[in-house]
Order: structure tokens, then sequence, then C-alpha cells
């Protein structure tokens, strides 16, 4: 595609200034580059346009606009996403949402929310809180993220071992389609009518369409919760003590493990109570009614101890608790004061497989001579190996790309995913092979083309380039708010 | 490339062999479709034979229509032609089993009672429990996306299944999703293939997520004076912090059906937990509904099963509409059939809004069941909500679009996917909704 004159993107400048208003549109490479990544920052990409509408009509005439000239568009929410999925294709229009941020309607004899796409996923739960409601699906961003990008990458977060992610909680969605038709998919029934076009749009990464209003079921607080952290000397003793709470048919509400580096990383920097000297150490959360509860506790407790836990704590309050969410929440933080990069991975294999996989990351980061902060909700089997490294130094990005590669190639031999909760997008495209034939992805395509007939909609992911993916450098960077400890990624 | 129909007959018994291919014309009247006859029948035993069989009905236009069980084969419009009946009913083993993963595969012949057995041996289950339904295939399950009771605490067939194979129109064999218990890699395309009623492929293979069979359970029925007090109940349950694993609402003639006292109304509710929890949720419930004047009794594990004969008839209706307007819509079917003497036999999923009923015969009588489907259809539009005719004779059919109504702008889409996985259309055309 050939590049805008600017005599086009003066033109095309005002053009949607009328229709959005002044400061709605952004062309200053400047202002641009703010918007050249997502939460994988060395994945760049500039766009002409970054526009700001506030209603579903003025994205459709963005999209009509788009198509009319050719230019590809992406949607944006609030660009933490970790695969490259919100990023322009060089040029075109990249239509943030963050302006359409509102909780529209509560219908709490339905328990249901119908919200914009730019709404911050946790405030929905402070709208519901009151009542005694929430939004269930937590992912770790969510003081930050948004509705429209969780449902972008069916999101999943800490909660959803037992809640679900993203697809089980989305009723209907409303939603500009590549050709700036405003439809419906689905609605505030429970089950939809013909196709689930719902269950298809959620986690079709942008690419099917822009959702601009989307209904929400939201669910009751639980009446009790406690949280145990449980310590272990061996890591193989984490992983089985995982299996054994769930083999004593207990669901927690999150099962989350967090490795030795990652332990001294975040007791260097937050102090949260972790023992340094631990190979690894479980945050345990349950939830649910608080008759039973603390036998349900006594229950996990003691699977943590038979499969050698050290030290099995209780938090006492909800303080403790806190804390002790903080030590997972700040990890993030942490790398980034002994590391000046990490790489996010994101897998999943089965829950079965921990040991053995976890083993197989450790020994291929150190075959490749850099270091892993692994940590990870281990109750779905979703690993987050975090690889640290030094772009600075001549050659270690492409060993971070090499080892990140091998291991997803583990995770898709032990019958895993390459990506759990975090997409496709940009980054993973080019390993889909690894877990779909040809006919697989021949199959996505056509859904594809069923939404995205151009291909102008968010152009580029999911599907591989055929190129390699191996001489693009990707890595991240921590936050300002993951570096105070507020908020991780996963 | 038009074929004779012997040269045909004989394409397809290479395919699944003599033994496998049902063209005996008595055979294959009592496998009629909506009153079709197919030309052939055939079981394959393996998802290659499913392939070729449907590589070659793609070749010679023949329409197919993939069959599970068959209990739910008269759900849809009446085909206009039946070339071949596929018949998955040798697809059932079991592939795998993790017990410790929670994860099963399975092929998609197999029934919810096998599967059951299988699993029950390890504690666990697939908690997705159509009433009546125990014989049904997993398959059948999935592509009719049918739901039951465990639905309000697990939620349906979308919400467990994780991955899934299936036969496209022109015999290529596609895997979906995955085989661990969270994924986003690539769309999700299973999704689509839940619900579609076979229009848009063949399901051969399903990867499920499990649960644990809870270590303690207690189920009671609150019988009502009124709908009114049925609803104040349930929704006092959802508006509480309680987690009741079923929570279903019969009316009078259901109640009856199920060989339980007389009542207007009543709720049957069960919760699965440790022991201590599940006396707790049965105390608070209990109170709960004795506050609203309810007559609480406990029921067997077994009820569940048996409630199949509260939804049998010639005529079976599935509304759906805003969970909090269930017992509004169960009355309002009582009301319009009270008026003909026509007998309804309700039962409403809380929470979900869905509820089904059973119509005696007089409802067949003087055009009745279409002004009723009508009125009830004009009602749920407007909360967003549709009815459905799951069952109904065939002459009903010829009058009345089963489905009812479709957004033309979502329905286009659905075409639009329809022809990217059947371009030539032989997968049950013409069966689904808006003609897909």
């Amino acid at each position: 595609m050939p590049a805008l004159t600017e005599a086009r993107k003066k033109s095309l400048r005002r053009e949607m200034e009328a229709l959005l208003g002044p400061g709605a549109v952004l062309s200053d490479p400047d202002e641009l580059m703010v918007y050249e990544s997502d939460g994988l920052t060395l994945f760049r990409a500039l766009a002409d346009f970054v526009v700001f509408p506030l209603t579903a009509e003025h994205v459709a005439a963005l999209v009509r606009l788009a198509q009319r000239e050719g230019l590809p568009f992406v949607a944006r929410g609030a660009g933490t996403g970790l695969s490259g999925g919100c990023l322009p294709a060089e040029g075109g229009l990249v239509i943030s949402l963050m302006r359409m941020n509102r909780v529209l309607e509560v219908d709490y004899d339905n328990q249901l929310a119908v919200v914009e796409p730019g709404l911050v996923n946790l405030h929905l739960s402070w709208a519901v809180g009151a009542r005694g409601f929430y939004y269930a699906p937590d992912p770790s961003s969510q003081q930050a993220c948004t509705i429209g990008g969780n449902i972008a990458n069916n999101s999943g977060g800490p909660h959803t071992l037992k809640y679900g992610v993203t697809t089980n909680h989305v009723l209907g969605l409303e939603v500009v389609l590549p050709d700036g038709e405003i439809v419906w998919l689905g609605g505030k029934t429970r089950d939809p009518q013909g196709y689930d076009l719902t269950g298809i749009f959620v986690g079709s990464e942008g690419t099917f369409g822009i959702a601009t209003k989307i209904v929400l079921r939201i669910l009751r607080q639980p009446q009790a919760v406690r949280t145990v952290l449980a310590v272990f000397n061996e890591i193989d003793q984490a992983s089985e003590a995982v299996s054994a709470i769930i083999a004593r048919g207990l669901i927690p509400a999150a099962m989350e493990m967090i490795d030795q580096l990652t332990i001294q990383a975040v007791e260097d920097a937050f102090g949260c109570g972790y023992p340094r000297d631990a190979a690894a150490a479980l945050l345990i959360e349950m939830d649910g009614l608080a008759a039973g509860m603390d036998e349900q506790a006594a229950r996990v407790i003691a699977a943590c101890r038979e499969t050698g836990a050290r030290e099995v704590r209780l938090a006492r309050d909800e303080a403790e608790r806190q804390l002790l969410w903080k030590g997972r929440k700040s990890a993030f933080g942490a790398y980034g004061r002994i590391s000046p990069a990490y790489l996010v991975m994101d897998g999943v294999i089965p829950r079965t497989r921990l040991p053995y996989v976890l083993r197989r990351v450790n020994e291929i980061v150190a075959g490749y001579g850099l270091r892993v902060g692994n940590v990870f909700h281990a109750g779905d089997g979703n690993l987050h190996p975090n690889i640290l490294y030094d772009p600075r130094k001549p050659g270690e990005e492409q060993r971070v790309v090499a080892a990140g590669g091998e291991i997803l190639k583990v995770c898709a031999e032990v019958g895993g995913s390459i990506s759990g909760e975090h997409g496709i997008g940009l980054e993973k495209r080019d390993y889909m092979p690894l877990i779909f034939s040809e006919a697989d992805l021949g199959c996505m395509a056509r859904v594809k083309r069923a939404f995205n007939p151009t291909g102008l909609c968010n152009p580029g992911k999911i599907f591989p380039s055929r190129k390699g993916c191996a001489e693009a450098g990707f890595a991240s960077r921590p936050h300002p708010i993951e570096e105070a400890g507020l908020a991780q990624r996963f | 490339m038009a074929v004779s129909a012997p040269a045909l007959r004989e394409a397809l018994a290479a395919i699944v062999g003599g033994d496998c291919l049902v063209s005996d014309p008595a055979l294959l009247a009592a496998l009629a479709v909506d009153g079709v006859t197919p030309r052939w029948a055939a079981r394959p035993g393996s998802v290659e034979e499913v392939s070729r069989l449907l590589a070659l009905a793609s070749a010679e236009g023949l329409h197919v229509i993939p069959r599970g069980s068959g209990s739910s084969l008269d759900c849809g419009m009446p085909p206009a032609r039946v070339d071949l009946l596929l018949d998955c009913g040798r697809l059932s083993a079991i592939l795998e089993h993790s017990p410790e993963d929670m994860v099963a595969t399975v092929q998609a012949g197999l029934s919810l009672a096998a599967l059951g057995a299988a699993l029950g041996r390890h504690r666990q289950r697939f908690p997705v429990d159509p009433v009546g339904g125990a014989s049904r295939s997993i398959g059948g399950v999935l592509a009719t996306s049918a739901t039951g009771p465990l639905r309000f605490r697990h939620g349906g067939g979308r919400d467990l299944l994780l991955g899934l194979r299936f036969v496209q129109a022109d015999g290529t064999s596609t895997w979906g999703g995955s085989k661990v218990v969270k994924s986003v890699t690539g769309y999700d395309v299973p999704k689509l293939l839940v619900g579609s009623f076979g229009t848009l492929g063949v399901i051969v293979e399903a990867t499920i997520r499990l649960h644990a069979m809870p270590p303690a359970s207690g189920a009671w029925l609150l019988s009502f004076a009124s709908h009114a007090s049925a609803a104040a109940f349930v929704a006092g349950v959802l508006d509480s912090t309680l987690q009741p694993e079923r929570m279903v609402v019969l009316n009078g003639p259901a109640l009856k059906a199920a060989a339980r006292p007389q009542a207007r109304a009543a709720v049957a509710i069960s919760v699965g937990s440790s022991a201590e929890a599940v006396e707790s949720q049965g105390g608070d419930l209990r109170r709960l509904g004795a506050g609203l004047g309810a007559t609480v009794s406990a029921i067997p594990d077994d009820f569940w099963l048996e409630l199949g004969a509260v939804l049998a008839g010639p005529v079976r209706l599935r509304l759906a509409g805003e969970p909090s307007k269930l017992c509004f819509w169960l009355a309002e079917m009582e009301h319009l059939a009270g008026e003909a003497s026509v007998s309804v036999s309700a039962l409403g999923e809380a929470g979900s809004g869905a509820v089904r009923a059973a119509l005696g015969r007089a409802a067949l009588d003087g055009g009745w069941l279409l002004r009723a489907v009508a009125s009830l259809r004009e009602g749920l539009s407007a909360e967003g909500g549709y009815l459905v005719v799951e069952r109904a004779p065939r002459e009903v059919k010829d009058e009345v679009d089963v489905w009812g109504p479709i957004s033309p702008d979502s329905l286009e889409i659905m075409k639009r996917i329809k022809r990217q996985f059947d371009p030539s259309g032989i997968l049950s055309p013409g069966r689904f909704v808006g003609g897909l």
C-alpha cells in the first residue's frame, strides 16, 4: 500500500475532525509514537492517525472511511496487551476506544451489565461492588486493561481457575463490522439464537470488527475467602501440591506459583513476607460459602504438607491477604529492578506435566546463558516464564527469542497450547503451525473471510507470516505502575 | 459429476463396508427425518471414513444429515431431501481420559450415560445433563447446544468444551481449540459448531473439561401456591451468596409427570459441596422457602434422571427470555393453554431464562399452537428473547417457522459463515434458523 501523501493526510484529518470534533484526531508523529506498541515494546509500528470516537456511529464512520481509502485499521484499548495484537500495520488508523468508557446499564435482577469497550476492567467491579456483585475475569492488569481488550484476547487471570475466562461471561456485543455496519451479536438472553457469533467474536483479537457495547454477566461476591501461602524447598513439590489439591476434588478460586528468582526479586523490592530461600511458593485462594470454608482450607493445607511444604501460612486477615497478593502482583515491577528487560512468555500445559515442563524451561533458558523467573497460574497449567536479559548486549535478544520458541515447542509437545491468555497477535503467529495443521488454519481463515473480507481490519495478526519470526526482536519493559508494585501483567 | 444410484451405493459401501450402509427401504423408513426417508444411512467407524463420506457427498451434491442418538433429529425445519444420514453411533470411544488433568477426549457418538459411567469410577463427571438425555450422544448434545439443570452451576456445553474435531463439508478433518483447560491460540472455532445443528460440519471428537463429583449433596423440592411465590424464591436465591448446583422451576403438570405432590409451581434445587456446606445451604434454602409459604420435601438423587417424562409429548417448545421473567413466561404459557384446555408441562432453568414445555395433543387443534407461538414470540421479542418449536408433527412445521424470526443483520453474518464452511450447501441445508 503506498503511503498517504501529505495533502491526502491533511484532507482525511479534516474529515475525521469534522466527524469527531477537535482534539480527537492525532497525526503528529510525536503524538503517534505513544501508540506505536503495546506491552510488548519491541514490536513497533506507526499509524497515520490515532482517533478517539465517542459513539458506535463514530466508529462505523471511521471504519467506512478506512475501507473507502483502503487504509488498515485496528482498535485499541489501554495498550496493555502482550502479543502486539493492537499494533497498527504500518500506516492506517488506530481507533482508540478509551473515551467510550461508560457503564451504560446494570440489571441486577438479570445479573448483567452493559458497558462500553473502553471501560477499565476493575471499574466494572467497583461499579457493582456496593450492591454485592463483581465481574469475575481478573487479568492482573485489571487496574488498566479495558473490557474491549479483554474481549479481543479472551483474557484470563488468577481467578479464572474457578470462574472461567472472558468468553464464559460475555452474553452479547454490539459490533461495528469491518464494513462499517453496526450489528448485535447475541444479546441479553443466555442462549444465542443461531450460530454463537458472540463466542467466535470473543478472542478474535480485533480481526472481526470493533465491539462498541458489551453485555457481561456479573456475579455475587462470595461469602468468604481464605488465602494460603505454601512454601516449598523443591519446585517439584509445589507442582505436586497443585495436582494433589485438584485430586482431592477441590477447585480453589486461584492457585498461583512463584519461583525462587521471583520471590527474591519481590522481597528485595517490596518485602511481602515470602521466604527468600524457598524454591517455590504457592498462593492458593479459596472462596465460596462460609460454612465448610475452614474445612476446605484445612484440606488444602494438608495436601500441601503431604507433598512436602515446609511452611503453610493461612492469611489471618484482609491486610495479610493483600500483602501476600502484593507479592504475587508486584513480580513484574520486581523483575524490572533486577533486569533491564524481560520477555513475558505465555503457554499452557496439562497440569500434571508441570514438574517436567518447568525443568525443561529452566534447562532451555540456562542453555542460552540466561535467567528465567516463573510466576504463573499453576492451577490452570498456564505458564508465564519470564526470561530476563539485557537488550544492549549484542546477540542477547536473539537468544531470548530462540529460548522462547523452544519453550513454546515444549508446550506443544506435551499437548498444550502456545497461549493461555495473551493471544497470538504478531508475536506468536509464526508458531501457530506447532498447534494447528494447514487445514485447521484454513478453517480459521474462512471464518475471518466471513467477517473481514477485505482484510483491512487488524491485518497481519494470528496467521503465520511465512517469513519466520526469528529476526524480530521483542521484549517487555515494566510500566511505571508495575515498577511501583501496583499492577502486573498476568 | 452425476453418478448413477447403484454406483453411489457402491461407493458408499466401499467406504464404510456393506454392513454399515443401510439401503433397505424398510430400515430407512424407520430413520426418516420429519417424514423424509433418507436414500442411505451410513455408519462410519472412523474419522477417516467420515471424511471420505463427506468428500463423496460434496462431489456428488448429496444432502447429508449427521445423526447421534437420533433424539433431536426432529428439531429443525423439515429437510427437502435426505440423501445420506450420517450415523455417528459407532464412533463411541473414550480416546483419552486424564483424571488428574480433569480432561477427556471422546468420540462424538459416545452416550452421556456411557461417559458418565466411565467418569464416575474416578468420581468425576461431565456436568451437561439435558433432561431425559442419558442416551444422547456427546456430538448431538454439543451440536444442539442442549442444556439441563446442572447448567446453573457449571454452564453449558459451550463453556465446558475445550477442543473439537469436526469434518468439514468437503471432507477435511479439522481441529479447533485445545486439549488444555485454557487457551487463546487462534479463533475459538469450536464455539461456532456448538448449537449449529449439523449445518457447519460433522462433529467427530470433543475434548471436554470435567468436574469432580461433590463429596456431599442434598436436594429439595419447594412447592408454592403461586408462580409469584416461586419467582420470589428464585430471585431470592439468585440474589444470595448461596451456590446451588441445580435450580429448576416446575409447573403443576410437570410435577405430576415427575410423580411429585401437586402444587401450582415448585422449585427443585440441589447443592453439592462439603457436608457442612450442604447442611448450611439446605437450612438457608428451607428458611427462604418457608418465608414464602413453601412446603419443603427432600428429593432423591434419581429425581433428576427421571425428569424426561416432564417434557414428553408431541409438541415441545423452548422459550428464551430474561432470567428474571422465567416464571412470568411459564404463567403466560399456562394462561394461553388454559383458555383452550391444552395441557402444558413446563420446566424452567432458573438463572438462564430457558423454559421448555411439552404441550398436549389439544395444542394441535384449530390452529391454537400457531396462535400461541405467535403470541409468545411477540412478547418475548420485546425483551430480546425468542421461541423455538423444538418438536412438532410435520404438518405443524409446514405452517410455522420452528426457529422464529432472527435479526437480518446477524443472519447475514451467519449466512456468510455457512457459505464459507459449506459452499455447496450439503450439510442439513435449510433446517436451521433463517434457512441456514
